[in-house]
């Protein structure tokens, strides 16, 4: 059985691709001259869905070489899940080539002269790091990774379709190759993602480090491709297809959508506990710039992405129920997309606040504020009391409220409208492109007769 | 459990079992009088426990300083061990409950074993704290309880204090979790013994009489169990981290610690399941159940959590240098270059680059590959330990402070003695109770067992209809898949069975024939549905006629060409293993090249 | 056991042939005393008419105390007992509390449920019932009726029809 992608389906999905860009382009015009807002809008989603995208090829890679069957009868979706790694190598050179050419003011340590000794912008710090925060490692090493991750998951994908194509239920030869890119993907995603995570998003607070990091972002991606999953079955599924995806396949995923809050939580609790707990200024910074300038959405984020699933999934009916598993789906996709926007824009506005401050000279931006001062005696100063100073003036004080940058404004939900058409369309066009389930994958018939 | 399970999977039970094979084998390790291996290892066991028992007696007598712990080195070889220890029970807990909500069935034949593996080594971990607080008379002081002298509370913000309800009540869910498991297989022995033995064993089965209610009880129970022992044995390596994650120690405080705590965790227990399995199953006899299959199921475990455990390394260096933080690249530095680099390369060789042998199937699959390696990784876990603790300790801020650690022969003996321990207590437990969960292994028997090779292949006899049309009888004791033996037939069955006495195929001898390549489960099917169960038969069987099968079969297996069957059949017959091995090699999925 | 029952029962060789029989009973409208099995057999419980479990109810409820118990007995401690300022840390210093609160959760409810389960089964240490065959516990599948609840001469004939490899009276 082929899927379809009707007219209206797609149409309704380009309608809200049109809707992200629209709100892209007014985004772009009420900004400030570095144009902050809108490359955070496009830093946070494409990593975002690109990251979806990973953990799909990751998930479906442990499943092959984990000998999962359960899973087979909607493997395709993963598939074309994970294909998004295309739409998003073009995400990901658009920001490196941004970066690279000095299109935004996103990350500090990608400020002129702050590695140059002498040169107003230097920071010690950050000039200690610059062999790995630098445009060139940002670009090439992303993009390399991207490259490879994609070849994988093209690869899964060929051999899953010559599967269908030319293999029968008992020949194994195509299972068995899959199983050789699969694992040789695990070590790869695994090294890579920590990598990718440090340059796009943690780098982003250039001062501030978390060994934690890498994995506490990978939590959140792979909550968000289970919520998504099941949100593009629950679609297909309402619209005739995948009648063999059963109630036992949703409640299956239920659990991973349960399992990998907890987990996500336990890896937040973790952090927060750990630095909380250490009580080291230079990390504590992170949480206390949350904790006091962004307190709805820290709580929030709690909010959505433990408290709701857990209670809602604890019990077995709601995770075999459509509409509380579908709407605990799309509660947690939104309230990763929250966690990605407090990843991210707290370090942003801060860099691009510095940045308009140095360009504009001092006062000019941000009258008012007391940062005046704070900059006049750092740059009186030692580096030390250089740095000290800058924490206090960017941190502690807390700037007012903007949306865009405190609180996700209709412009940032428009945008994200946007990426999740753009994805969802990439994704049914390449559920479409292929038959929904393999009729010669060895495991096919487990999955069809699935129990949990 | 769905009765739909893909060829494409390797039997978890060889030997063509019937119930009561599995009965008969994993009870009468219990029955019988313990053989010389057991008694030899034993003696020694109790020995080590013996000199470590001294050198604790010896310890509590003369206090802390006959260690060699120091002002800057608190903690030495006893917290080492102790959280070497604790590492090792996680696998125990991890099997059974991971992997029992991923229904990964081979978790069946190492669970009971890993689980008191879990319990035993619990008990080594948590004697190392009890002595090391010097007055272990009044270990209980740490315990909140109303008291005399205030009352004063413990305190609770203190991660040594979480560590210790962490492990209390590791210990008390483990522990209830795999008594609860014993409990039927326990009645499973009652009722084979007689006398004392029998009252004894009616005690431990606490009464149990296989009543559906109470297995559906027991179900449900170990299901929850194992729902809420996931995040336990994640939380108590966490907690076990956080004792060192929460201090300003360079090269403690660091946020990765928890999970990279319960990845180093899980594989560690997973290296001693392996050590301990392999000997045990050779030992007892046990490879029908423990089989290739499981040994390679877990050291696939091991090759991820060894790689994950290696991210984790190298995240901790790559941060230190990153953060910019002198302390903490001065701690890594003196890890890696210092004057305990041996420990430290002691452990990234043994954790990180040994295991990925184990990306070779051919290594995965080799039980004297895998026994060697999982030995390195108990070492290179330990010494992962003790780059944590004492080479940081050694060098702390204060460089006149800085000293050599090494330690007593008190030290070294109370270690040797938590081996003899543990030792003990698992001897004495492939004594008393089945090494292998019998209810478990019976329960998945037709949809891993390797003579069940579709929808109750053999046990219906003819293709896969369900329905029986001739309720009495139809001769189901001759038709168990025990082609091997005729099964003791009860009386009053024999005259319902009598019509299926006639029926040829039953005396012959059977043989894997999977071993042939080419030749899977299914194929094996329909070979021995057209009377070919012997390696001999197939051997003198013509390649036409093996065609012909095939081709009746339908249009499924026509990618099949039987070509060198005959031939692979003759050395196998002949007991030939190395030349068919060889032919193997030359064979592309069973063709000729 | 205080009273005694007379029983009639039939071993079956297969977990499939056991199942069968039980449809086969219900369809005749005998009713079965107990089904005895040498380990869980899928898809049985719903045919003897057992409702799903109710143990991960009573689980949750031990857990919620312990919850309580551990998050209350803390707080109460440090903010009202004896208050203390241990490392700086505020009187009431909720994340330092959550290990312990989640270990005395787990704690709780395992207990309990363990308990639970024994008591409503009339399980324990010294508990001795009455064995109807020995071999439940090895290979066979047992199918008891009560002598009190349904006629003998049709139970046993419905047993020996239904494909039972031994049929059997008892007094348990």
């Amino acid at each position: 059985m082929t899927y379809d992608l009707t007219s209206k389906t797609r149409i309704t999905l380009i309608a809200g691709m049109l809707v992200g860009l629209l709100c892209l382009a007014f985004v772009w015009m009420g900004d400030d001259s570095f144009h902050t807002r809108f490359w955070g809008n496009i830093l946070h989603n494409a990593t975002f869905f690109t990251g979806i995208g990973l953990m799909a090829a990751f998930f479906m890679s442990v499943s092959i070489t984990a000998w999962a069957g359960w899973y087979v009868a909607f493997k395709r979706v993963w598939e074309a899940m994970s294909l998004f790694l295309i739409v998003g190598c073009v995400l990901i050179l658009i920001l490196g080539l941004a970066t690279f050419f000095d299109l935004h003011h996103l990350y500090h340590w990608n400020m002129e002269g702050i590695a140059e000794v002498g040169n107003p912008n230097y920071d010690r710090i950050i000039a200690g790091k610059a062999g790995f925060l630098n445009k060139g490692v940002y670009l090439i090493g992303s993009m390399v990774l991207m490259a490879i991750w994609t070849f994988i998951v093209i690869r899964i994908r060929a051999l899953s379709i010559a599967e269908e194509k030319h293999g029968s239920l008992n020949d194994f030869s195509y299972h068995y190759s899959m199983r050789k890119y699969a694992a040789a993907f695990l070590p790869l995603a695994g090294f890579g993602s920590a990598f990718v995570v440090w340059q796009w998003i943690m780098s982003i607070d250039a001062h501030w480090y978390s060994t934690m990091f890498a994995w506490y972002t990978g939590a959140s991606w792979f909550v968000s491709m289970i919520a998504l999953t099941i949100m593009i079955l629950l679609f297909l599924k309402s619209q005739g297809f995948y009648q063999n995806v059963s109630v036992e396949h949703f409640h299956d995923l239920g659990k991973f959508l349960f399992a990998f809050s907890i987990f996500w939580t336990y890896v937040w609790f973790s952090q927060y506990m750990l630095i909380w707990y250490a009580n080291v200024g230079e990390e504590t910074i992170y949480f206390r710039e949350r904790v006091d300038n962004y307190p709805a959405l820290f709580w929030i984020n709690i909010l959505i992405n433990f408290i709701a699933p857990f209670f809602i999934l604890m019990r077995n009916d709601t995770k075999r129920k459509m509409g509380s598993l579908g709407f605990v789906a799309g509660l947690v996709l939104v309230g990763h997309w929250i966690d990605f926007f407090l990843m991210i824009r707290p370090g942003i506005r801060h860099t691009a606040h510095e940045a308009l401050g140095h360009g504009h000279g001092h006062g000019d931006a941000h009258g008012g504020h007391g940062h005046e001062a704070a900059h006049d005696v750092a740059h009186g100063a030692g580096h030390g009391a250089h740095e000290a100073a800058h924490e206090v003036a960017h941190h502690a004080s807390g700037l007012p409220f903007e949306l865009g940058f405190t609180f996700p404004g209709i412009l940032e939900f428009g945008t994200f409208i946007g990426f999740l058409c753009l994805f969802l369309y990439f994704v049914l066009n390449r559920v479409a492109s292929a038959s929904l389930s393999s009729d010669t994958d060895p495991y096919i018939q487990e999955s069809i007769h699935h129990h949990t | 459990m769905s009765a739909h399970i893909s060829d494409i999977r390797e039997p978890l039970i060889n030997g063509h079992k019937s119930y009561h094979d599995i009965t008969e084998d994993l009870v009468s390790p219990t029955e019988r009088a313990p053989g010389f291996g057991w008694t030899v290892g034993f003696i020694l066991s109790l020995t080590m426990l013996a000199f470590g028992l001294f050198c604790i007696a010896w310890t509590v007598w003369h206090g802390i300083g006959t260690w060699n712990l120091n002002r800057t080195i608190g903690w030495g070889w006893d917290i080492t061990n102790f959280v070497w220890w604790i590492g090792i029970g996680h696998a125990g807990t991890l099997i059974s409950a991971i992997l029992l909500l991923f229904r990964q069935k081979w978790r069946t034949g190492v669970n009971r074993a890993a689980e008191a593996m879990t319990i035993f080594a619990v008990i080594c971990a948590a004697l190392f704290p009890g002595i090391h607080v010097g007055r272990a008379w009044v270990v209980f002081y740490f315990f909140p309880y109303p008291n005399t002298r205030g009352p004063l509370w413990p305190n609770f913000n203190s991660p040594l204090l979480w560590d210790l309800f962490a492990i209390s009540t590791y210990f008390t869910v483990s522990l209830l979790f795999w008594y609860t498991g014993l409990v039927p297989d326990f009645a499973t022995v009652r009722d084979r013994a007689k006398g004392l033995r029998r009252k004894i064993y009616n005690f431990l089965s606490f009464g149990w009489t296989g009543s559906a209610k109470h297995w559906q009880r027991w179900e449900s129970l170990s299901l929850i169990l194992a729902g809420i022992a996931t995040p336990l044995v994640l939380s108590v390596h966490t907690i076990v981290s956080f004792d060192f994650a929460t201090s300003v120690i360079p090269g403690w405080h660091t946020t990765i610690f928890p999970p990279y705590f319960v990845a180093g965790a899980i594989f560690s227990g997973f290296a001693m399941v392996l050590t301990l399995m392999i000997v045990t199953r050779k030992l007892l006899g046990l490879e029908d159940y423990i089989t290739i299959a499981h040994v390679e199921s877990m050291n696939k475990v091991i090759v991820v959590t060894g790689t994950i455990v290696g991210v984790a390394y190298l995240t901790e260096l790559f941060i230190a240098w990153y953060s910019g933080y002198v302390y903490e690249q001065f701690a890594f530095f003196n890890r890696a270059v210092g004057p305990y680099w041996w420990s430290y390369f002691g452990m990234m060789f043994c954790n990180v680059i040994s295991p990925q042998i184990f990306w070779s199937r051919k290594m995965r699959r080799n039980i004297a590959v895998t026994f060697f390696v999982s030995i390195v990784i108990n070492i290179g876990m330990w010494f992962e330990r003790f780059v944590i603790i004492a080479t940081t300790l050694a060098r702390d801020y204060v460089p006149s402070s800085w000293s050599y650690y090494s330690p007593t022969w008190v030290e070294m003996g109370i270690f040797i003695g938590t081996m003899g321990l543990f030792m003990t207590l698992y001897l004495l437990f492939t004594r008393v109770a089945p090494v292998v969960a019998i209810a478990e292994v019976k329960s998945i028997l037709k949809t891993a067992g390797d003579q069940y090779t579709g929808p109750n292949k053999l046990h219906h006899g003819h293709g896969h209809d369900d329905h029986h049309s001739v309720p009495a009888g139809h001769g189901h004791d001759s038709h168990r898949g025990d082609h091997l033996k005729v099964v003791s037939s009860n009386v009053a069955a024999a005259s319902m069975a009598e019509t299926h006495e006639a029926d040829s195929s039953v005396a012959t001898t059977k043989n894997d024939l999977t071993k042939i390549e080419g030749i899977g489960p299914k194929v094996a099917g329909l070979l021995n549905d057209a009377n070919i169960y012997s390696f001999n038969q197939l051997a003198d069987t013509p390649v036409s006629r093996l065609s012909e099968i095939l081709a009746a079969a339908g249009p499924r297996y026509k990618m099949q060409v039987p070509e060198s069957w005959p031939e692979q059949a003759g050395l196998a017959r002949d007991g030939k293993w190395d030349e068919l091995e060889d032919l193997q090699d030359r064979l592309d999925g069973g063709k000729y090249v | 056991m205080a009273h005694t029952k007379d029983i009639v029962y039939g071993l079956y060789n297969d977990e499939e042939d056991l199942l069968r029989a039980v449809k086969k009973a219900n369809e005749d409208h005998l009713e079965i005393m107990d089904v005895y099995t040498p380990f869980p057999v899928h898809g049985l419980d719903p045919l003897i008419g057992l409702s799903e479990s109710r143990l991960h109810i009573a689980g949750f409820i031990y857990g919620a105390i312990g919850t309580l118990t551990a998050f209350g007995g803390m707080s109460w401690i440090f903010t009202r007992d004896w208050p203390q300022i241990f490392g700086g840390k505020p009187h009431w210093p909720v994340p330092a509390f959550i290990p312990i609160t989640f270990e005395l959760t787990v704690l709780f409810a395992s207990i309990g449920m363990v308990v639970t389960f024994y008591v409503i089964n009339g399980l324990g240490p010294g508990v001795v019932n009455p064995t109807i065959d020995l071999r439940i516990t090895d290979d066979k599948f047992c199918i008891a009726f009560d002598k009190s609840e349904v006629n003998a001469g049709k139970a046993e004939s419905f047993l020996r029809s239904s494909g039972a490899s031994e049929v059997h009276s008892k007094t348990i």
